[in-house]
């Protein structure tokens, strides 16, 4: 499939210099100046990073809220949705505006972009309990601190771990598409340069690293959760 | 005989203390929009210190309604109850009450040697002062005694349904508690598998005798394991009939052969067809 891909690519490139450049030419952008690509990437890699950390644990701790005061239920999930269908791309010229041309906005924009599918995940996950162990465990007149550490977390482990992986490529999404604007720092900022002087090689090479490091990120998650979930 | 009451439960009289459930004339009602449907209505059962009762019926005549009544799950809406002279309530605040589910409900991330100790970990605040009828049994040997000692370090997805099965009667005889509730606990499985279950929790029972309130809706499953089969019809839930099973202990296959045994299911399933008679 992949190489299949790759004819097409080339045919295309060889025929429309205008529309793609051909995949050595990419290849050797990138091995022509590593240095420039790596510290972007790590730029924008931090950005999704720190911002993926703030926008799980912000879900998950509404979610664990959410599920012993089901009253709060129904005051959370509209407010959640309705950050979750506002454009990123809409909100990240607002945050520079309010945060100044530094790292803030990026890492915000990350956040939101992260808390989402997290948020979800998690409240299904926690909702999920086998209701006969449940029964087991309330027989017994278990504590909520026992409910919760012994039946809900680990049940809900596998979901967390699936918000995680959606979380994540998320937050890499939200911390190029940010970088658009107001930074000349990071992949969306190389991105953005490379259309102002019409370089494709450039702008491939800085999407496909991104691809790349968003597939490496997703990898990392699902390593965890094979050394966390062995049943 | 003179019986000491230990700190904070009154023991008024030895004779009472024979009666490990007592139910009086419980109700419960469900409410469907405006009106009351009724699920139980007036149940008035006793079931002695050590013996196994089964509540026997179709479903919907209320016996898991029942059952999850005595055990603390579910609120009553008329008459008392009492389990060793507790309300459901504090039995289960103490850990004196066994709940054996429908389906196994084994945690899946834990070993079978975990799991049927989960008893151990969870309200410790009752292994402080624990209760005095209740005996913490030790897991490997409750495990031997149904036949997992292999097996203590599997998981649950490992096993089959029989041995989960299995494990959870374990974790159930583990506590120690001396009411134990079985909610269909066979249910699930194939005939045979259940046949060769009744005949563990038999042997295990035997060793343990602790007062058990079984649910079925097989009648021969309710003979072979009872001291005494309630009958139970629905709409509403009611006790058709209250039989006694005078079958010798221990059970041997011979006894689920002979024809006293026979006649006794027949009895059995022939009350029922005359609670729905009635109904008709």
């Amino acid at each position: 499939m992949f190489l299949l891909l790759g004819a097409v690519w080339q045919f295309v490139a060889i025929h429309q210099k205008s529309i793609l450049p051909s995949l050595d030419d990419v290849g050797a952008e990138l091995l022509s100046r590593p240095g420039f690509y790596l510290s972007n990437l790590w730029v924008t890699v931090y950005a999704a990073l720190i911002g993926f950390l703030i926008g799980t644990a912000l879900a998950i701790t509404l979610a664990i809220t959410v599920i012993h005061f089901s009253f709060l239920r129904s005051a959370v999930v509209p407010v959640a949705l309705l950050l979750n269908v506002t454009p990123i791309v809409a909100i990240s010229p607002a945050l520079i505006v309010a945060f100044g041309f530094n790292a803030v906005p990026h890492v915000i924009v990350a956040a939101v972009a992260a808390f989402f599918p997290m948020l979800i995940n998690a409240m299904s996950g926690l909702q999920s309990v086998d209701p006969q162990a449940l029964e087991v465990f309330r027989s017994m007149a278990a504590s909520r601190a026992d409910i919760f550490f012994r039946l809900r977390l680990p049940t809900s482990l596998p979901y967390l771990f699936a918000g995680a992986k959606l979380a994540i490529s998320a937050a890499m999404v939200g911390s190029i598409v940010s970088e658009f604007m107001g930074t000349s720092h990071g992949i969306g900022a190389t991105i953005v340069m490379a259309t102002t002087y019409l370089n494709l090689n450039q702008m491939w090479a800085a999407i496909f690293i991104s691809a790349i490091s968003s597939l490496v990120l997703i990898g990392l998650v699902d390593l965890l959760e094979k050394m966390t979930i062995r049943w | 005989m003179d019986v000491t009451a230990p700190e904070g439960f009154s023991v008024p009289t030895v004779a009472a203390r024979a009666e490990a459930i007592c139910l009086n004339r419980i109700c419960k009602s469900y409410r469907r929009g405006n009106s009351a449907l009724a699920a139980l209505t007036e149940i008035t059962l006793t079931v002695e210190q050590g013996q196994f009762v089964t509540l026997f019926g179709p479903s919907g005549c209320g016996k898991s309604t029942l059952l999850r009544i005595v055990a603390g799950l579910e609120p009553h809406d008329g008459g008392d109850l009492s389990l060793f002279g507790q309300t459901p309530l504090e039995a289960s605040q103490q850990k004196n009450v066994s709940w054996v589910p429908q389906s196994p409900a084994l945690l899946p991330w834990l070993s079978i040697h975990a799991n049927v100790l989960l008893s151990r970990f969870i309200n410790r605040r009752a292994d402080r002062r624990p209760h005095p009828e209740r005996v913490p049994q030790d897991a490997h040997e409750v495990l031997a005694e149904m036949g997992l000692a292999e097996f203590a370090d599997a998981r649950p997805a490992q096993l089959s349904g029989g041995m989960r099965q299995r494990a959870a009667l374990a974790r159930g005889f583990i506590l120690g508690a001396p009411v134990m509730l079985m909610d269909e606990p066979f249910s699930a499985l194939d005939e045979l598998t259940r046949d060769s279950l009744c005949w563990h929790l038999l042997d295990v029972w035997e060793r343990h005798r602790k007062t058990v309130l079984f649910v079925t809706h097989s009648a021969g499953e309710a003979v072979l394991l009872s001291d005494k089969v309630v009958v139970m019809t629905p709409r509403p839930g009611r006790v058709q009939a209250v039989i006694d099973i005078d079958l010798p202990r221990p059970r041997t296959p011979e006894v689920a052969e002979s024809s006293a045994f026979l006649s006794l299911v027949s009895e059995v399933k022939k009350k029922l067809r005359i609670g729905r008679e009635n109904d008709a």
